[in-house]
């Protein structure tokens, strides 16, 4: 559905409501995923869809109904169910106005039309380059392709009307051999900036370069975590940067900002304009992002909010709502980590012992406080002998702050966009000390 | 017009287009979701979601398109996309992956229930949930009370090329609730009942059966007790597991590593392989005599059953641990006959937009005969664990750490005092095999998982694995803190 169309709808649908005040949330998706294993297509799939929510606020209390049915009737009984919910809900005296909105313009590379209309065709290219890979090494191959195209239109009865269309497009590749694996992603706006090729070559050089893995004893390791390891930590930071775990007393940032909390050299932003992940300009509430500082030289600065943490803890509403309802409270989608001054290859040649890291998985929080976090190495983990890599080791499971990882790391130059095609980090490498690794794994 | 005349429009479309088998999967998702948090409803909700997905064999390959335009129109369209997908999928496949299902039904299946939640004034379930959460808030240092509750109300209309005509409603429900403990530096949660709460398939009864009102001072006052209680200790103890931490062992590291798809590669650059090869069946020994593991997807209150599952296969039982072997697997159509069985009815999709795929379905440990309080004797020093809170197992479900949110210390066979963060690793046959007894029927809770993520794109099932509390001899304790 296009911009028009879901505007007349989000309209249509406000002139239904006869609440104190109303939202409305149109959500339009078309999505493709070729996804592969053993070098061959196993699932492939396609979906659009367009659903409808609407927040409905009588007094102090709220009721949300969504349908994806679009007809009159459909659309009218909707809009009285939220109503209807609404008038059973207890008042919520911190309860705010939905926001007015404002203004906003989609970042430069946000949507790319020939992404919008890949077809499976131009998905099987990329996924049979990477195939001929494989097969070139005599390995096997799992991963997938995936070309999507989503847009929003957030309206309400005190003025907002905001839409947006972007889209993504994804690559993700696990190279197999006997005895080793290796990992390579890329994520993008525009499906044509994908080089399958050259990120089937670059699973399949961890893959070679790590075959024949050694052991090495668990314990205190210098390590260099790629983007996709590093990234992943901080999908486990983020929900601190929320007002409301802050005022809850769930963040390590609850005892207070303007306090420093991680080394110098680190800064992290919310920015839903990076040039490596362009994204939408304004939140679930129709109200525009701001582009923020959540930690500047290791010195914490903001929090994210929504009307009604801004509200509650009477801060500016940085426009960071999830869409209702909403028990998590604001949320920084677009975190952004600063590079720092030297590459990748100085921070390996830095090192006399160490471990280089591709990729983690299954990170769970062990304490939440602390931000301890659990988790295995996967698919290409390296030793560092005397600045150069020798080979590679088996997989470890780590148990470690993130706090003491952020006040003991240096970052690489280049940053690279990781997560998958929900959600997406920017951040460069990291060379981190003394990270702790409890056990090892035969493979 | 009908489903039954719109499936007939559609697969007779996809046939047209060149499909060797085609089924359609038509579906109407209700889901309501109440949340009731710091003494206001912070969620009120009601989403209806109405659509289907059409699965296209072509070439050997599948296509699946799924859309919510049921013009005749929108019909074409979505299972000419289907074709066109497993088309585009067949001309770079290096060899044939799909396979047609072989058996058609005609068959109509509705979850029992004792009563409607619907039925339920919805001013009496949301009073219900604001006193279960107001009772949290014994201290001050209760932070953050909350109390949920979901319903869930799925239809299904399922045709195929072979003649299946398979109509279902189920029903799903559950509710749960945690207290947040704040102070001292340190935060500690307690949730009831299990760390999800109680999630079955049924009706209201399932809501009153997790007395959340008459628990909540109890779970309050251990998330405040928690916050002065000394560490869990690290070393090797034997340890008891509470009820819904062994369902979350079962689904971590017997769940997913019997997933045949995972076995076979299908998951292998996402959730990961698994150690229980193909060659192992009927010679591995998984677990000790006393672990027993079958799948039972007609159990009534199991949170996954249903009487056909998403490729239209009838629900049965079937066993993947028998006395400690390996002896099976989740399987699905495809990965069923590429080693000679039959489907074991494990193939689920989140809703009508996603691909089915082998889910875990209900899971379930059989007890033992061993009365809860029986499992500490024999124990000098060991440690109760109840409730999850972190979990984390390596991509070949071998190596785990889980966390729960509270221990007891057991000396001599008696409960002693309270321990905060308690973990607890190991590797998967080894624990198994470790354990030395199972609670008896009377503790056995069909414990219901209503948040598994699998697949790309990443879908959420809703799993079960009932399960009693049990006693594993010789763990590694308290890794999670030690480094």
């Amino acid at each position: 559905m296009d911009k028009a169309a879901r505007e007349a709808l989000a309209a249509r649908v406000l002139k239904l409501s006869t609440a104190d005040q109303t939202e409305v949330a149109i959500y339009s998706s078309n999505s493709g995923l070729t996804r592969f294993t053993h070098n061959a297509v196993h699932q492939n799939v396609a979906e659009s869809d367009t659903a409808i929510k609407i927040r409905a606020i009588v007094g102090r209390r709220t009721g949300v109904a969504a349908t994806n049915m679009l007809d009159d009737a459909a659309l009218k009984g909707a809009v009285e169910r939220a109503i209807a919910m609404a008038h059973l809900a207890p008042e919520d005296p911190a309860l705010a106005q939905l926001p007015a909105g404002g203004p906003t313009v989609a970042p430069p590379g946000a949507f790319d039309q020939t992404t919008a209309s890949a077809t499976p065709q131009k998905r099987a290219e990329m996924c049979d380059a990477i195939f001929r890979v494989a097969e070139k090494n005599d390995y096997w191959c799992a991963g997938f392709a995936t070309t999507s195209e989503s847009s929003v239109t957030i309206a309400n009865s005190n003025g907002a009307m905001a839409s947006f269309t972007g889209t993504d497009a994804g690559v993700n590749v696990k190279m197999n051999a006997s005895d080793s694996s290796g990992f390579a992603e890329c994520y993008v706006n525009d499906c044509s900036e994908i080089d399958a090729h050259s990120i089937g070559e670059r699973a399949a050089e961890k893959t070679r370069t790590s075959a024949s893995p050694q052991t090495v004893e668990p314990g205190e390791w210098t390590v260099i975590l790629e983007p996709a390891a590093f990234g992943e930590l901080f999908t486990y930071i983020g929900d601190h940067f929320s007002a409301q775990a802050y005022d809850e007393g769930s963040s390590f940032l609850s005892d207070g900002l303007d306090r420093k909390y991680f080394g110098e050299n680190v800064t992290l932003y919310d920015d839903y304009a990076h040039p490596l992940a362009p994204g939408m300009p304004f939140d679930y509430e129709g109200q525009p992002t701001r582009r923020l500082t959540l930690v500047e030289n290791g010195v914490a600065k903001n929090v994210v909010t929504d009307s009604y943490w801004a509200k509650k803890l009477q801060r500016e509403n940085t426009g960071h709502a999830l869409p209702a309802p909403n028990a998590y409270g604001p949320q920084a989608l677009h975190l952004v980590v600063a590079g720092g001054t030297k590459s990748l290859d100085q921070l390996i040649a830095e090192t006399p012992r160490g471990l280089l890291i591709s990729r983690f998985w299954y990170i769970r929080t062990v304490d939440q406080k602390k931000a301890i976090v659990t988790g295995m190495t996967r698919d290409g983990t390296f030793l560092i002998r005397d600045g150069k890599l020798a080979g590679g080791v088996r997989n470890m499971r780590f148990n470690q702050s993130i706090i003491d990882c952020l006040n003991a790391c240096e970052l690489s130059r280049e940053q690279a966009r990781t997560g998958s095609y929900s959600y997406s980090i920017v951040v460069p490498s990291a060379k981190i000390s003394g990270f702790t690794f409890s056990s090892g794994t035969d493979f | 017009m009908s489903y039954k005349d719109q499936a007939a429009r559609a697969l007779d479309t996809a046939s047209k287009r060149g499909a060797g088998y085609a089924d359609i999967r038509f579906e109407i998702n209700r889901s309501e979701r109440i949340e009731a948090r710091n003494g206001v409803v912070a969620t009120l909700s009601d989403s209806t979601s109405r659509g289907y997905g059409i699965r296209a064999l072509a070439d050997g390959a599948w296509g699946f398109a799924a859309g919510s335009d049921l013009s005749d129109a929108g019909i074409d369209r979505v299972a000419a996309r289907a074709v066109d997908i497993a088309k585009a999928g067949a001309a770079i496949a290096r060899k044939r992956i799909g396979q047609a299902p072989q058996r058609a039904y005609t068959d109509t299946f509705a979850t029992p229930l004792l009563r409607d939640p619907h039925d339920v004034p919805l001013g009496d379930r949301v009073a219900l949930l604001l006193a279960a959460e107001k009772a949290l808030h014994v201290s001050p240092q209760i932070s953050v009370g909350r109390a949920w509750m979901d319903l869930w109300t799925i239809d299904k209309f399922f045709y195929s090329t072979i003649g299946s005509a398979i109509e279902q409603r189920i029903r799903q429900t559950g509710s749960g609730m945690e207290a947040l403990a704040v102070g001292g530096g340190d935060v500690q949660s307690r949730t009831f009942p299990g760390d999800i709460g109680l999630y079955q398939a049924g009706g209201w009864e399932i809501i009153e059966r997790a007395h959340l009102e008459s628990n909540a001072q109890r779970i309050a006052e251990e998330a405040v007790a928690l916050l002065g209680a000394p560490q869990c200790p690290s070393g090797t103890f034997d340890i008891i597991l509470g009820g819904s931490q062994v369902s979350l062992q079962i689904h971590e590291s017997c769940g997913h590593p019997a997933e045949l798809d995972r076995v076979m590669g299908w998951e292998a650059n996402f959730s990961g392989v698994s150690f229980l090869e193909i060659e192992q069946l009927g010679k591995l020994k998984y677990g000790s005599d006393l672990v027993t593991i079958v799948i039972d997807n007609t159990l009534p209150e199991g949170l996954a059953t249903v009487g056909y599952d998403d490729e239209g296969t009838k629900s049965v039982q079937s066993d993947i641990i028998r006395n400690g072997m390996l002896v099976g697997y989740e399987m699905s159509n495809d990965t069923a006959r590429s080693i000679g069985r039959e489907s074991n009815a494990c193939v689920r999709a989140q809703s009508w937009e996603f691909v089915p795929m082998i889910r875990m379905c209900n899971l379930n440990l059989l007890p033992g005969n061993t009365p809860f309080e029986n499992l500490f004797d024999d124990v000098k020093d060991g440690i109760y664990m109840e409730s999850n809170r972190s979990w984390s197992i390596d991509d070949h479900r071998l190596n785990f750490q889980f966390g729960c949110e509270i221990a007891w210390e057991v000396k001599n066979g008696k409960r002693g005092r309270m321990l905060k963060n308690p973990t607890y690793a190991g590797v998967t046959p080894a624990f198994w095999n470790s354990c030395d007894a199972i609670g008896d029927q009377a503790s056995w809770v069909a414990w219901g998982t209503p948040n598994c993520g699998k697949g790309e794109p990443m879908q959420t099932g809703r799993t079960a694995q009932c399960a009693a509390p049990a006693r594993f001899r010789n763990v590694e304790v308290g890794v999670g803190y030690r480094g």
